[in-house]
C-alpha cells in the first residue's frame, strides 16, 4: 500500500497536465464554442478514399461522411468494389451502428472508431480552457468524456485527443478549400494505427 | 416474360458464356446510398480470362486494381501492393463465383437463387435472389440486365437496405487475346 503511495505521489509529480508538458499559455477567451467546418455542409457528400495502416497491414476503401441534419452525421465505410464495411450513424447523444461486417463487429474496433468518428464530425465543441503558442489558438475540449485540443490558425487545422495526460491521437486537417480538408489523417501514438484520408470529390 | 421467352434468353446467355474465353471491357461503378445527394462514381476496365481469372481496375478517380485469382485477392492501391488470403472464407468462394457468373451472366443454373425475368425494351432484365442467409445479409438481390445478344450490360448488387452499387459495361469486346500477365500484380 506504501508503495502505491509513493507510486502514486511520483506519478502526479512527474507527469504535469497534456498543457503544461506542451507549454501551452493559459488565455482567456470570449469565444465558448469551436466550430469544426469540415463535416457541416449538409448538401455537400464528403468521399475520401481511405488507407488504413494498422501495425503492417495496409487497408483502403472509401470513407463517405454526409451530415444528415445538425447534430447528426452518416459515417460509411466500404471497399472500392462498393461492398459496405460499415455504416454508422453519429449524433449528440447518441451512436448508431446501421451495419457492420461479421468479420469487423468487435467491440473494442468499435469503440475506437466511434471515438475517432465522433470527434471527426462534432460541429460545435463547447471550450473549457483556452491557450496559445506559437502561432496557435488552442481550445480545450471534451468529447465522450475525452479532452480534445483544437489548435486553430487561419483556419482549424489540428485536433489532439489526449489521455493519461499524453498525446493519444493526432487529427490533422490539410490542403482545405471551402471549408473542405481534402487531406485527413488520424494518427494513433499507443497503438500503430493511422487513417490516411484523401478527397475525391 | 413468358416461360418460353425465360428458356430461349438461358440458352441465349448459356450458349454465349460458353463461347466466352475473354473479356475485356470499360466500366462504370455506381455507388448509391440514399443519404447521399449524388452516386459515387469510379470508372476503369475490366479484364476476364476463363476459366477464372478476373481482374478490375479501376483509374477514375484513383487508382486501384484488384486481381481474383485462385483463393487470393491481389491489390494494387495506387502503388501499394498486398493480398488478401481467401481460402478459409466460404462466402468470398461464393461471391467469386457470383462474379465470374455475372460477368458472363450464367447464374442460371444454380439452386442459390429465386429467378425472376422481365422485359425492358429490347433488353432483358432478371432478379437472382439468394436463397441463403450468409449471402443475403449483405446482398438482397442480383440484378443483371442482358442485351439481345445475351451479353450482359448491367449488374446490379442490392443491399438489404435499398442502397445499391449498379455496374454498366461498356465497349465491351470478347475472345480478344488477354495475357496472363496481366493478372500478376
Amino acid at each position: 500500500m506504501r508503495y502505491l503511495l509513493i507510486s502514486w505521489c511520483f506519478l502526479i509529480v512527474s507527469c504535469g497536465s497534456f498543457s503544461k508538458r506542451q507549454q501551452l499559455t493559459e488565455q482567456n477567451t470570449s469565444t465558448e464554442i469551436i466550430i469544426n467546418p469540415y463535416f457541416s455542409d449538409a448538401s455537400q457528400d464528403y468521399v475520401y478514399k481511405a488507407s488504413i495502416q494498422v501495425y503492417n497491414n495496409n487497408f483502403g476503401g472509401l470513407l463517405i461522411v454526409k451530415k444528415i441534419e445538425d447534430g447528426n452525421h452518416r459515417v460509411v465505410f466500404t471497399t472500392e468494389m462498393g461492398a459496405k464495411l460499415f455504416d454508422f450513424t453519429i449524433t449528440e447523444t447518441d451512436f448508431k451502428v446501421n451495419y457492420i461486417l461479421d468479420e469487423l463487429d468487435k467491440k473494442l474496433l468499435i469503440n475506437l472508431l466511434k471515438t475517432d468518428f465522433k470527434a471527426l464530425v462534432q460541429e460545435q465543441s463547447v471550450i473549457s480552457k483556452s491557450f496559445t503558442k506559437d502561432n496557435y489558438q488552442i481550445h480545450q475540449t471534451s468529447i465522450l468524456g475525452k479532452k480534445h485540443f483544437y489548435y486553430v490558425s487561419e483556419q482549424l487545422d489540428q485536433i489532439i485527443r489526449t489521455g493519461y495526460r499524453k498525446e493519444k491521437v493526432h487529427f490533422f486537417f490539410t490542403d482545405i478549400s471551402n471549408n473542405i480538408a481534402k487531406n485527413v489523417s488520424i494518427a494513433h501514438s499507443n497503438i500503430k494505427l493511422t487513417i490516411s484520408l484523401k478527397s475525391i470529390l | 416474360m413468358s416461360s418460353a421467352e425465360a428458356d430461349a434468353l438461358k440458352s441465349l446467355v448459356k450458349q454465349q458464356a460458353k463461347t466466352t474465353k475473354t473479356i475485356t471491357s470499360e466500366f462504370t461503378q455506381y455507388k448509391h446510398m440514399d443519404f447521399l445527394s449524388n452516386d459515387i462514381v469510379t470508372k476503369g476496365n475490366l479484364h476476364f480470362k476463363a476459366p477464372n481469372l478476373v481482374k478490375w481496375s479501376y483509374v477514375e478517380p484513383f487508382t486501384y486494381s484488384v486481381i481474383f485469382k485462385n483463393e487470393t485477392l491481389y491489390i494494387n492501391d495506387e502503388g501499394k501492393k498486398s493480398n488478401i488470403d481467401m481460402s478459409s472464407s466460404k462466402l468470398f468462394k461464393q461471391l467469386n463465383t457470383l462474379i465470374i457468373k455475372s460477368i458472363k451472366g450464367d447464374m442460371f443454373d444454380t439452386e442459390e437463387f429465386t429467378i425472376e425475368y422481365y422485359k425492358a425494351g429490347n433488353n432483358s432484365l432478371v432478379y437472382f435472389t439468394p436463397k441463403e442467409k450468409k449471402s443475403a445479409s449483405f446482398i438482397e438481390s442480383f440484378h443483371l440486365t442482358f442485351n439481345d445478344k445475351g451479353d450482359v450490360e448491367i449488374v446490379k448488387m442490392i443491399e438489404p437496405s435499398g442502397d445499391y452499387t449498379k455496374i454498366v459495361f461498356s465497349n465491351k469486346v470478347l475472345n480478344n487475346p488477354v495475357s496472363d500477365a496481366l493478372f500478376t500484380n
